[in-house]
């Protein structure tokens, strides 16, 4: 292994930038850090090259921890955005400095330095200062001089930023073969998708400080876990899909009816069919709709479609939901040719593959007894925050109905709320959300399964809800104090499984701990050290604990958000 | 029409005759018509006697002090001009703002209320003088006071031209020589100091030309003894009480000549900077 991250946390001013990463990069992997501007994937690469310190967490490069060594001693290459070159030297001066800060002989420096300039094709240009050459020669040149060392592992941080298209393509061309040669462990921020996908052995998706995916390139494309994700990498219409017996259905399911499991699904442009009517269609029949927009991009054609009201509903909320959703869909030139359109024709639509997201979170709805504690609820900063970064709507359900929502319900915490909640979750509600109106947004989450069973959905969601919100996860592992050692070792093993899998499947880093004693007292504690802070509490299908202590971790004194997960009971269907 | 046309080339500002007309004017004036005056007045002066008053003890003892202790102020203003153009560009601590807009007083203050505050201060009965006489070391009235005076007088120079320099020492060239492998003091002799060097010298020299030239701090802290502390503007002065003109006009024209020699060199430092400057351009 050549670089290995384990929970690493960086805060600036106590607000975490990066926040729990952990990676391990292989020897001789090219490794690409995507993700917008200020996702904290360069302070990530600083971390990893001693030039920032960080909070929490380890650094090991090559089996050695460096967390607390210099960068001076880590033995890294690093490449600058702006080069840094040194400009009062010469090309060869710059190349040979850290072979001379080591104090090698001068002989030895030439040689090596004729080696990397003839590595990186700049043969002859040894005399030059870094101002006579051109952007991307000054490049070349940072990086020759980041290799002279022959530093283990090789950190670039957006070093085609500020150089132009053509000579971009260039040095990604260089770099790679470069990288190849040394098989030098090398990660590599950029912004760019087209530039990760160029590039990568594999790509991690950096937002908001979270380390969200990793994988290869292909993988991340087709099949994406989170909708950032999904969306970052290339173009993706995200709708909300309803699993039924016959597959996932995008036709939003009657009121009264228990409720299909609601799921986010992706369907990509380039996966949009259009024909002439529904039985055209070769793939899965979506609905009509009208085209509203053709624009010719050369080899592809980019469309929109809008679909009739009663159609597919994007997860997004649009400006005008009334009128149905609009879909992006691309065709190639042989597609073009076999059914030309125009602006304003009707066609069927047809989507040729779905990928659903394993996100437990689809959509919110609000579930309350009139209009003014719905706004106020959805007015809430926990939930603002949530609709607004998911990206995902929130409804909202005034009276009684027969059955709860699809999705995640929302209800008010308050006096009465431990009933109300009590009848979602015996009504097909798989998850509920008990929101105080006026709760701030949570800086610490605490996760606890009452039992083992919901562990493992409490994580998923517990996961899907932290990559949205900056804060920080604990998860508590509570014994009674008659436990026996025997026991308590085995929760204690069950423990750390479940840490992994949470970490492997959901991408979900957190701290763990184990207490003794009862669950309220323990769950109060921690809560009340970390104010403001949430609870996501997971219970099994028949639990009759929970239904015991939820009622007073809900209707306590002091409210904060409490978001409950519910193990579906046995026989109910939809889990697929 | 044709007259001009050989100078003229477009630009903004319109009434290229009445610029340039203005220009030759001030300049001859203003500048050369009163320094012609003095080279004349200098060479009016026969040769064994313009060399008997350069010569003069008195005046070798005054361009010794002008010189040593411009010099020496020119030094210390180097190193600690530097420090303090450094903390104001990488440090924010409070009242930053406050400390940078000091920085320029002693260009705003009249140069002889300074003066006479450092004399204050130094004297053997003053806050400062009087510890200082406790350790044995007196500052106002020697020469150690006209270097004082010349620190205060200089400070600005330096500091004012090394902050831009700094500013340009992107954080990324420390950062990179440190992941290359390089102690502290490696980036900061080889890294820093080379990019502010030519900055550095600028300010030097300008404290320097500065020092020769400073009259009115001085004089009310120096105690003006004759070959101990009267610097050679001093003694220019008390020539010309004594209606000594030719005395006056011949230390003049050797300071003039000074002044000019001490021009050029910083243009030639400044060249020198440039020159590197223009191989930097992104």
């Amino acid at each position: 292994m050549s670089i290995a991250l384990d929970q690493v946390t960086k805060r600036y001013q106590s607000v975490p930038v990066v926040n729990d990463v952990s990676l391990k990069v292989e020897q001789g992997e090219f490794l690409v850090l995507l993700g917008p501007s200020g996702s904290g994937k360069s302070t990530l690469l600083r971390a990893i090259a001693g030039l920032t310190e960080i909070d929490h967490g380890r650094v090991s490069l090559h089996g050695r921890d460096v967390t607390g060594v210099s960068a001076r001693e880590r033995e890294v290459g690093f490449v600058f955005q702006h080069y840094a070159l040194f400009r009062h030297m010469t090309v060869a001066h710059n190349i040979e400095f850290a072979l001379q800060v080591r104090g090698v002989r001068a002989a030895e420096r030439r040689k090596r330095r004729d080696e990397l300039l003839r590595f990186v094709a700049l043969e002859g240009m040894a005399d030059r200062l870094p101002g006579e050459l051109s952007g991307g020669q000054q490049q070349r040149v940072a990086v020759a001089r980041a290799l002279a060392h022959r530093p283990k592992v090789l950190l670039m941080d957006e070093p085609f930023g500020a150089l132009d298209a053509k000579i971009r393509e260039e040095l990604r061309r260089t770099i790679r073969q470069i990288q190849r040669e040394l098989g030098i462990a090398t990660i590599f921020v950029t912004h760019d998708q087209e530039e990760a996908f160029a590039l990568a052995d594999r790509i991690g998706v950096m937002h908001q400080g979270r380390l969200l995916e990793c994988g290869p390139p292909d993988d991340l494309y087709t099949r994406p876990a989170t909708r950032f994700v999904a969306t970052f990498l290339g173009a993706a219409n995200l709708l909300l899909g309803y699993r039924q017996p016959e597959g996932v259905r995008f036709a939003p399911p009657a009121a009264d009816a228990p409720p299909p499991r609601e799921v986010v699904s992706i369907l990509r442009p380039e996966e949009v069919e259009l024909a002439v009517g529904a039985d055209d269609v070769k793939s899965n029949f979506v609905g009509y709709g009208a085209v509203e927009e053709v624009l010719f991009g050369g080899a592809v054609e980019r469309l929109r479609v809008r679909m009739a009201p009663d159609g597919p509903m994007p997860v997004a909320p649009g400006g005008d939901d009334a009128a149905g959703a609009l879909l992006e869909a691309s065709r190639t030139l042989p597609e073009q040719r076999q059914l030309p359109v125009a602006v304003g024709q009707r066609v069927a639509v047809g989507a040729r593959r779905i990928h659903v997201l394993p996100t437990p979170i689809s959509s919110f709805t609000i579930v309350c007894e009139n209009e003014t504690q719905g706004s106020a609820l959805r007015g809430s900063p926990l939930l603002a925050t949530l609709a607004d970064r998911m990206q995902t709507r929130v409804n909202v359900r005034v009276g009684p109905s027969a059955a709860a929502p699809p999705g995640m319900p929302v209800v008010a915490a308050g006096p009465d709320s431990a009933r109300t909640v009590a009848w979602q979750l015996d009504h097909g509600a798989e998850q509920l959300l008990c929101l105080p109106e006026s709760a701030p947004l949570p800086g610490h989450v605490v996760i606890f399964a009452a039992d083992a069973e919901a562990r493992s959905r409490t994580f998923a969601v517990a996961a899907s809800l932290l990559r949205h919100i900056p804060a920080e996860a604990v998860y508590l592992s509570i014994h009674a104090a008659d436990t026996p050692q025997s026991v308590r070792a085995e929760a204690m093993r069950a423990l750390l499984d479940a840490r992994s899998a949470a970490l492997a499947d959901h991408g979900l880093d957190m701290r763990t701990e184990i207490r003794v004693g009862d669950p309220v007292t323990e769950l109060l504690r921690e809560l009340l050290a970390h104010e403001p802070a949430m609870l996501v509490v997971g219970i099994g299908a028949e639990s009759a604990a929970a239904a015991e202590w939820l009622p007073q971790m809900i209707e306590g004194p002091v409210q904060r958000p409490v978001l409950i997960v519910r193990v579906p009971a046995a026989g109910r269907s939809g889990d697929a | 029409m044709t007259m001009a046309g050989g100078f003229r080339k477009p630009s903004v500002l319109p009434g290229f005759g009445l610029t340039f007309g203005f220009t030759t004017f001030f300049l001859s004036a203003l500048v050369l018509l009163p320094l012609a005056a003095l080279v004349l007045k200098a060479s009016a002066v026969s040769w064994p006697e313009f060399v008997s008053i350069l010569l003069d003890e008195r005046s070798v003892a005054s361009y010794r002090l002008s010189f040593g202790a411009a010099f020496l102020a020119a030094i210390v203003n180097a190193v600690f001009g530097f420090i303090v153009a450094w903390s104001l560009v990488r440090y924010d601590f409070p009242g930053r703002r406050l400390v940078d807009a000091f920085i320029d007083l002693p260009f705003a203050m009249p140069t002889a209320v300074s003066g006479i505050a450092l004399a204050t201060v130094f004297s053997p009965s003053g806050w400062l003088g009087q510890k200082l006489a406790l350790a044995g070391v007196q500052v106002a009235y020697t020469w150690l006071g006209v270097v004082v005076a010349l620190i205060l007088i200089g400070l600005p120079f330096v500091v004012r031209s090394v902050q831009p320099a700094l500013v340009e020492v992107q954080r990324d060239l420390e950062d990179a020589a440190e992941t290359l492998g390089a102690r502290p003091w490696q980036v900061f002799r080889r890294i820093i100091l080379p990019a502010v060097l030519p900055a550095l010298l600028t300010g030097f020299t300008l404290a320097f030309a500065r020092g020769i030239g400073e009259y009115g701090s001085v004089v009310f802290i120096s105690g003006n003894l004759p070959m101990k502390t009267e610097i050679t503007p001093l003694l220019i002065v008390i020539k010309l009480e004594q209606y000594d003109y030719n005395g006056a006009a011949a230390l003049g024209f050797i300071m003039l000549v000074m002044s000019f020699v001490m021009l050029f060199t910083i243009n030639l430092v400044q060249a020198w900077g440039r020159r590197r400057q223009a191989g930097m351009g992104r």
